[in-house]
């Protein structure tokens, strides 16, 4: 992997970039409604007023204009101000970022954790009752829906039991990493349902491919036991294919949060994004969708990496 | 050991017993019980707090900072930080020789101190008017800051508004919004300020702090200048904390796990969900908000007042009602009865499809083959618009619809999301049109229905009409102004270019032991007096 393909690689992103804001910024000019709808049933917002408000944010200028003024402030690090809050975009969506990093780190982590063993085991063990048990689990984890998972969770532990706080981030005053602790577990295991589900089935089909090569049956006949062949010699060859749907899911998993940070009332950049959509908040939204596109974009660049680290045999010209 | 630990324990006993007897004897004693934390839902985002900036109602806003005035439960307006409020017959307003402008005088309060412990004075309230007439400062509404000249301030707790005009509706807007202070502002950038994060009040509570996107919590002002009647130091509770939950279903669990203690804007579905839940009290609160169907005039069908009055007989608001869950309550005029100026001799059409029927078999619109009514080759078909996406105007639009098909008129469903919907409506895009007002304590409403109005849409005119509101909008006369209202109130009804259906209501959830709270159907928000709410038990 040469310096030069890196930065080839990442200097073919800005085209795909920009195509990316002008789609967005057609697809949020389309929506129904606009940022002065909150001003529907005042009536002593006037006419006059409204024109005064849309001159002030360019949203009496045509589409392309508005796109070449919003394109000219990116490019010398402006992302605007909030149509709803008259706060910085940038400042919102950093004050925001922290959060749902700590979600989605953790909905990882937990997904991590059981698809990697729930995986292995059962492509070892496939066709058992086990494996059979594990494949009904992934489809029932992948078709349940966040919303009903998080309520269900939220009157079992918060009403019923009493035992965690049903939404919020932390305790008024408190913020120790055991009360974020008490505060992020329903939620990040609600998150990482879906992740579980889907990447357990990727590391198994990885395994199963693995678990056929020759290499494998060498090392079962050279005499070493069923652990250290499965962690020692398939894990890492099994995990490449593995490898991209994770760092794609984790951008995924942030900019999915949307519905669980929203029922769980986390202040993170899912529910900016859902407050910014009612709200019909432009520069807020064309930020955050900005935003995502480049962490995605860079998400894929950086398994294209990983995936040339972890198999000797890729190479980029 | 053992028995100096028992003495000890003993002890401890009995002083713990002794204080809880003096405290169960004071107890009686006191008409109030000071202390406890309030957890109050927000399901909006709280996007700033300095209260003229921003977009939605300020209701965690009110508790910290007060106006000149404030309109109480009945949208009446009593005096806060000035000593009463200004009127004519005390001499507060004084209007000029030709009767064109008017002079206002608020005398202040004089013992009050800001939060920072500086004193209140005449000059924050006309830094107040400066700040908000400002260009650079980006504010919701600037309503009022125009009308007023110059401010004079003879002395450090008078302040003389002088008015380019009669403006009867000058309380509800600036000053009674809440005063900003002057020694920490002048000078600054207020939409950057950090006052727009923690706002210093003169208002019962403080903002201890606000986290974006999670909670603002509010401590009692210990040196609040304000006492109850029997003497005692006010706030009674020790904290407020308003906490941001958007959704729903979340804000019905917290209340269900005690998280939360208090909403003041369950939606109208849920309301049933609460009931039976321990602790909790659901109250139904008035609203400032109508609901009304309008016609344009510019169709020279519904020009024709029988038209107009045959749907108007042909509409059964107890269905209205029951399709947005039982709550709004049914009116005849587009003045809510909670104001003064309401006028219950207010002619009303009563659900009548025969009488519907009437009108228009007798104005000549004969059914056609498909049932809908037409006269001289023209069929009664309407475009019938809405706000599209709310679902109780879905609602109540689909009842409109049956309903008129009834009497052979057809509506169509036209419905409009945002900017085009308030395109239609400015500009007369429709033939039927439903949506729902929301207005200040005090509202204008030649803005609707004036030849010249802001909000009129619709082409109606009637010069009858525009002579009683120019009545109505410049006199402070309180006799005159309410034979004015009902006059007007008497032509609209009659006139029919809108027909008033529903009010709107609030419905909030409170704990059984907050005492003393009573809702507040204005744009002030329910927390504009916090001030004697208390936790019992």
């Amino acid at each position: 992997m040469s310096l030069g393909f890196i930065i080839r690689r990442i200097l073919g992103a800005i085209p795909l970039l920009l195509g990316i804001s002008v789609i967005l910024f057609v697809i949020i000019q389309l929506a129904p409604g606009g940022p002065l709808d909150m001003y529907a049933e005042n009536p002593s917002v006037s006419k006059e007023a409204l024109a005064q408000i849309a001159a002030r944010y360019g949203l009496d200028q045509p589409v392309p204009v508005q796109y070449f003024m919003w394109l000219k402030a990116i490019v010398v690090g402006d992302w605007g101000y909030s149509i709803r809050t008259g706060r910085p975009v940038l400042d919102e969506i950093l004050l925001r970022l922290g959060p749902t990093l700590q979600l989605g780190g953790l909905a990882m982590i937990i997904s991590l954790i059981i698809a990697v063993p729930v995986g292995m085991i059962s492509a070892a063990r496939r066709g058992s009752k086990l494996d059979g048990t594990v494949t009904v689990l992934s489809f029932a984890g992948i078709s349940t829906p966040v919303f009903w998972l998080a309520l269900l969770l939220q009157l079992l532990f918060s009403v019923q039991l009493g035992w965690l706080p049903s939404a919020g981030y932390q305790s008024i005053g408190d913020g120790s990493f055991l009360d974020r602790l008490r505060y992020i577990i329903m939620p990040a295991s609600v998150l990482s349902l879906a992740t579980v589900a889907s990447w357990s089935r990727f590391i198994r089909s990885g395994m199963i491919d693995v678990l056929n090569q020759d290499y494998i049956r060498t090392a079962y006949a050279k005499g070493r036991g069923e652990k250290a062949v499965l962690f020692l010699h398939a894990l890492r060859n099994a995990m490449i294919p593995a490898v991209t749907v994770i760092a794609v899911d984790f951008v995924t998993i942030i900019s999915g949060a949307v519905i669980t940070e929203t029922v769980f009332a986390w202040p993170g950049i899912g529910r900016l994004f859902m407050e910014s959509m009612n709200g019909r908040d432009y520069p807020m939204l064309m930020g955050l969708m900005m935003m995502g596109s480049l962490a995605i974009v860079a998400a894929n660049i950086i398994a294209d990496f990983c995936y040339a680290a972890l198999d000797p045999r890729i190479r980029y010209d | 050991m053992n028995t100096k630990l028992s003495r000890r324990v003993l002890l401890q006993g009995i002083l713990a017993t002794t204080t809880a007897l003096a405290t169960m004897r004071a107890f009686p004693a006191m008409a109030q019980q000071s202390g406890g934390t309030l957890n109050v839902g927000l399901t909006y985002e709280l996007d700033t707090m300095n209260t003229y900036s921003t977009g939605f109602l300020a209701d965690a806003q009110h508790t910290v900072i007060e106006g000149l005035i404030a309109p109480d439960k009945d949208a009446r307006y009593v005096p806060v930080l000035a000593k009463e409020v200004p009127t004519l017959d005390n001499g507060g307003i004084v209007l000029s020789d030709d009767g064109s402008k008017m002079t206002i005088t608020y005398h202040l309060q004089e013992n009050v101190k800001w939060h920072d412990g500086e004193p209140f004075t005449s000059a924050d309230v006309k830094f107040t008017w400066e700040a908000v007439k400002d260009p650079a400062f980006i504010a919701e509404s600037k309503d009022g800051t125009q009308d007023i000249d110059s401010i004079d301030l003879p002395d450090d707790y008078t302040v003389v508004c002088n008015y380019n005009t009669v403006k009867p509706n000058f309380a509800s807007t600036l000053f009674t919004f809440g005063i900003m202070p002057k020694h920490l502002l002048e000078g600054t950038d207020l939409n950057t300020s950090s006052y727009n994060e923690t706002p210093v009040g003169t208002g019962p509570f403080k903002v201890a702090e606000f986290v974006r996107g999670q909670y603002v919590v509010l401590d009692k002002n210990t040196d609040y200048w304000r006492t109850a009647e029997n003497g005692d130091a006010l706030p009674y509770l020790d904290r407020l904390v308003f906490r941001i939950v958007t959704d729903s279903n979340t804000l019905l669990t917290q209340l269900q796990s005690g998280e939360l203690d208090m909403a003041v804007s369950v939606p109208y579905g849920r309301a049933s969900q609460l009931e039976g839940v321990e602790g909790l009290e659901i109250i139904v609160g008035p609203q400032l908000s109508w609901g009304h169907l309008d016609f344009n005039f510019r169709n020279e069908l519904l020009a024709d007042v029988n038209v107009r009055k045959a749907v108007a007989h042909a509409i059964n608001r107890e269905t209205l009602i029951r399709v947005q869950g039982g709550f709004p309550i049914a009116i005849k005029s587009l003045v809510l009865p909670i104001f003064d100026l309401y006028d219950d001799a207010t002619p009303e059409y009563a659900y009548d499809p025969a009488a519907a029927n009437a009108l228009l078999d007798d104005a000549g619109y004969a059914r056609g083959g498909d049932g809908i009514r037409e006269k001289d080759g023209k069929r009664l078909s309407f475009a019938f618009v809405i706000q599209s996406g709310r679902a109780d105007d879905e609602n109540v639009q689909q009842v409109i619809i049956a309903q008129l098909k009834e009497i052979g008129i057809e509506a169509t469903a036209d419905n409009k999301a945002g900017v085009a919907y308030r395109e239609a409506r400015y500009n007369g895009g429709y033939d039927l049109i439903y949506g729902r007002w929301i207005t200040s304590a005090d509202p204008v409403y030649s803005t609707f229905y004036g030849s010249e109005g802001e909000n009129n849409g619709q082409g109606y005119s009637n010069p009858e009409l525009d002579v009683v509101f120019a009545r109505l909008e410049n006199t402070l006369d309180a006799e005159e102004r309410k034979a004015a209202a009902s006059e007007m109130q008497r032509i609209i009804a009659e006139d029919l270019p809108a027909i008033a259906l529903t009010q709107g209501v609030s419905v909030i959830a409170k704990p059984v032991e907050l005492k003393n709270f009573v809702p507040n159907p204005t744009n002030m928000t329910n927390f504009v007096d916090t001030k004697e709410w208390y936790l019992e038990g």
